[in-house]
């Protein structure tokens, strides 16, 4: 006991030492973070900048179309000249352009709408709110037109009136929870896949000593081989378990997720996952011959399963097959444990998640063990 | 004088394959015990056995007195082994290398730093103690590998070859430290490829080859087993190796190896066949540039008994 925990002191000291490990451990953690921070922060609160260009001159219904363009929501409108809008589409400053030509009002009128263009190139993701929402205007105006057949003066009494008739809103705000629960579930996606990684290369210090020979060194001092891979094992848990409530805290504290569920009931989950990483590590380790072999095998088993399992993409967008096969592995289960805790469930009623957690530490562990125990060289290890 | 180390019927099989067969020995206590093999003989399996690194498929093994494998954690804590490879850690000091080895053995506080730094001293790195070893020499380097190994002061420090690989200086030094180790009352294991080392240093020897050992004794008693060969060496201008068949079917030829530009020839004493050697070389059309008699040394013996270089 007392030379396990000599070489637990060494292995953190050691690690700790190197800059590597920091970044490793700590910082690509919350890189993940950031990154899903970026991703949905913006996403259905972004303002869309429209340049206008009015060669329709003072016509009313041109410039009622303007206005009621102004007064979309997450709109921001500028009236300028072709060629700004041009260079301003350009740069970047404006998102999409409306040119209303001369001709546009006389059309409208006479119901078969025509003479307005509108440009982006940032594509159809951008214009199509504004021209959804435009069409439909110029719709029922065009209707207008149709309906009175060219009788301008029944067709600015039915403009008149369409324009005046009010409607009495009263409206709720309700608070929009999706957007949370995609960043932190991507989130914990990302620290999902840099805890299995972290778990590898913890691991691959058992492939490293075997590389520089101090391991035959170790096995010839007290230290059992047994006890060697349970102190290895024992500093990966600390590390893992140090890298979940750093990223948590980080969440929480800088960037101010709230995740919509207390942060400590995501601990334990998390923590029997970083289990099955570290039994699925030691597997590699047992049937890698060298570091680049462990490494190969890893990244061949950590970044397709995550995929599988939605840690990078939502799983509603995946293939109902994706979303089957993704059953079979211990990332989905830990996701899908932390969307029903943000959908209200008590960690107590998700038990059957965990032990099915559980379940795959125990079953990567005794592969791992059965492997090492056919090493009969100790060349091989243990 | 007692034994410190007893092999009784040591075999190690991996699978089929027989690494160690039927092994029997005695290391005595104060000696420095040589163990000579080529490549293969079952060497490293035995150390590695007797380190408990590797199971024993037969037979027994005890130190001071004890089975090694009821009484592992006692065996481990009286060897001290210097491996045939550097195994220490590049990135951490030579202080915390031999510090971190050392508390292996549960040594903590002021006598593990007073350990540490007299290993250190011992193999004359005392001053380069807060030194990386990334930034050694291959010397310093095998020295520091055995500080590692003699901080815990063990009773028998097995030696793997430890001078491989590295220039006079530190070869030197470290042939002194084992002495030192000696007489400080350390029984000490050496293997090695160089002949002259084991014969200057090593009190006792056994030959070991095919997993067997077939000669055990004091330089003199091996030496005694040849008294009746001789070695003979003939310079010669070779670009490639020789054919060397011929040679070994002349009458009183025991063996024949060709090191480099020298044929080394074991020889009965008692058959002059001088003549016939050279005529056959001649023969050959091989260019002979000189001819002498060498008086039997442990490299004859060796040659003698197994037929093959220690460096094979």
């Amino acid at each position: 006991m007392s030379e396990m925990l000599w070489l637990i002191r060494k292995t953190l000291m050691e690690t700790f030492r190197s800059k590597k490990s920091w970044f490793t451990y700590l910082g690509l953690p919350i890189a993940g973070v950031l990154l899903s921070l970026t991703m949905y922060s913006n996403a259905g609160s972004g303002t869309i900048h429209v340049g206008i260009i009015n060669q329709d001159g003072d016509q009313v219904i041109t410039q009622d179309s303007i206005r009621f363009i102004e007064r979309l929501n997450h709109v921001e409108v500028t009236v300028v000249d072709e060629q700004t809008m041009r260079e301003q589409i350009v740069s970047g400053e404006l998102d999409s352009g409306i040119v209303f030509e001369p001709g546009y009002a006389a059309s409208v009128r006479e119901g078969a709408p025509a003479h307005l263009n509108i440009v982006s190139v940032k594509g159809e993701q951008v214009t199509a709110y504004v021209k959804a929402m435009l069409h439909s205007y110029i719709g029922n105006l065009a209707a207008i037109g149709k309906a009175v057949q060219a009788d301008e003066a029944k067709f600015t009494k039915l403009y008149a009136a369409y324009h005046e008739q009010s409607y009495k809103l009263s409206t709720v705000a309700l608070q929009n929870n999706s957007n949370v629960a995609r960043m932190t579930n991507q989130s914990i996606g990302f620290l999902i896949m840099f805890m299995m990684f972290s778990a590898v290369d913890m691991s691959e210090i058992i492939l490293k000593e075997k590389g520089n020979r101090t391991f035959l060194r170790l096995l010839s001092s007290p230290m059992s081989a047994r006890s060697y891979v349970f102190s290895n094992i024992i500093v990966s848990m600390f590390i893992l378990l140090l890298q979940i409530i750093v990223t948590l805290l980080v969440m929480k504290n800088v960037f101010g997720i709230d995740a919509g569920v207390p942060y400590s009931q995501m601990i334990l989950p998390l923590f029997v996952f970083a289990l099955g990483a570290i039994a699925l590590s030691l597997m590699t380790v047992a049937f890698a011959k060298s570091r680049a072999g462990a490494g190969a095998i890893s990244n061949l088993i950590i970044v397709p399963t995550c995929l599988l399992a939605g840690c990078f993409f939502p799983m509603e967008i995946m293939p109902v097959t994706v979303r089957n096969i993704s059953a079979f592995l211990p990332q989905h289960w830990l996701l899908d444990t932390v969307n029903k805790l943000q959908q209200g469930y008590s960690l107590g009623s998700l038990y059957l998640n965990i032990a099915i957690l559980l379940a795959f530490a125990t079953v990567f562990a005794l592969i791992a063990i059965y492997r090492f125990g056919r090493n009969n060289d100790s060349r091989q290890f243990v | 004088m007692s034994h410190v180390l007893e092999i009784r019927q040591l075999t190690k099989k991996f699978g089929d394959f027989v690494a160690v067969d039927n092994m029997s020995l005695n290391v005595r206590e104060g000696e420095i015990f040589g163990f000579l093999g080529a490549n293969g003989a079952g060497k490293s399996t035995t150390i590695n056995m007797i380190a408990s690194l590797l199971r024993v498929t037969k037979g027994e093994i005890t130190l001071l007195g004890k089975n090694i494998e009821k009484h592992s954690k006692f065996a481990k804590m009286n060897i001290g082994i210097v491996p045939q490879d550097i195994a220490i850690y590049e990135d951490m000091t030579a202080y915390e290398n031999v510090r971190f080895f050392a508390g292996l053995y549960g040594l903590r506080g002021p006598l593990l730093r007073e350990r540490t730094e007299e290993a250190l001293e011992f193999v004359g790195l005392g001053d380069k103690a807060t030194s990386f070893p990334k930034n050694f020499s291959g010397g310093m380097k095998r020295r520091l590998n055995i500080a590692c190994a003699i901080a815990h002061r063990p009773k028998l420090i097995i030696m793997d070859e430890p001078t491989v690989g590295i220039d006079p200086h530190s070869r030197n030094y470290i042939l002194n430290s084992v002495r030192k180790l000696n007489d400080m009352g350390c029984t000490i294991i050496y293997t090695s490829h160089y002949m002259e080392e084991v014969e200057e240093i090593c009190t006792r020897i056994a030959i070991v080859d095919h997993g067997k050992v077939i000669a055990e004794g004091t330089k003199e008693q091996l030496k005694a087993i040849i008294t009746d060969a001789k070695e003979i060496w003939i310079g010669v201008r070779a670009d490639e190796p020789l054919n060397l068949e011929a040679l070994k079917a002349i009458a009183g030829v025991n063996a024949v190896l060709q090191e480099e530009n020298t044929i080394k020839i074991v020889s009965k004493t008692e058959i002059n066949n001088l003549n016939q050697i050279i005529q056959q070389l001649i023969k050959d059309q091989v260019e002979i540039r000189s001819v002498e008699e060498q008086a039997p040394n442990l490299e004859t013996v060796f040659l003698t008994l197994t037929g093959r270089n220690l460096r094979d």
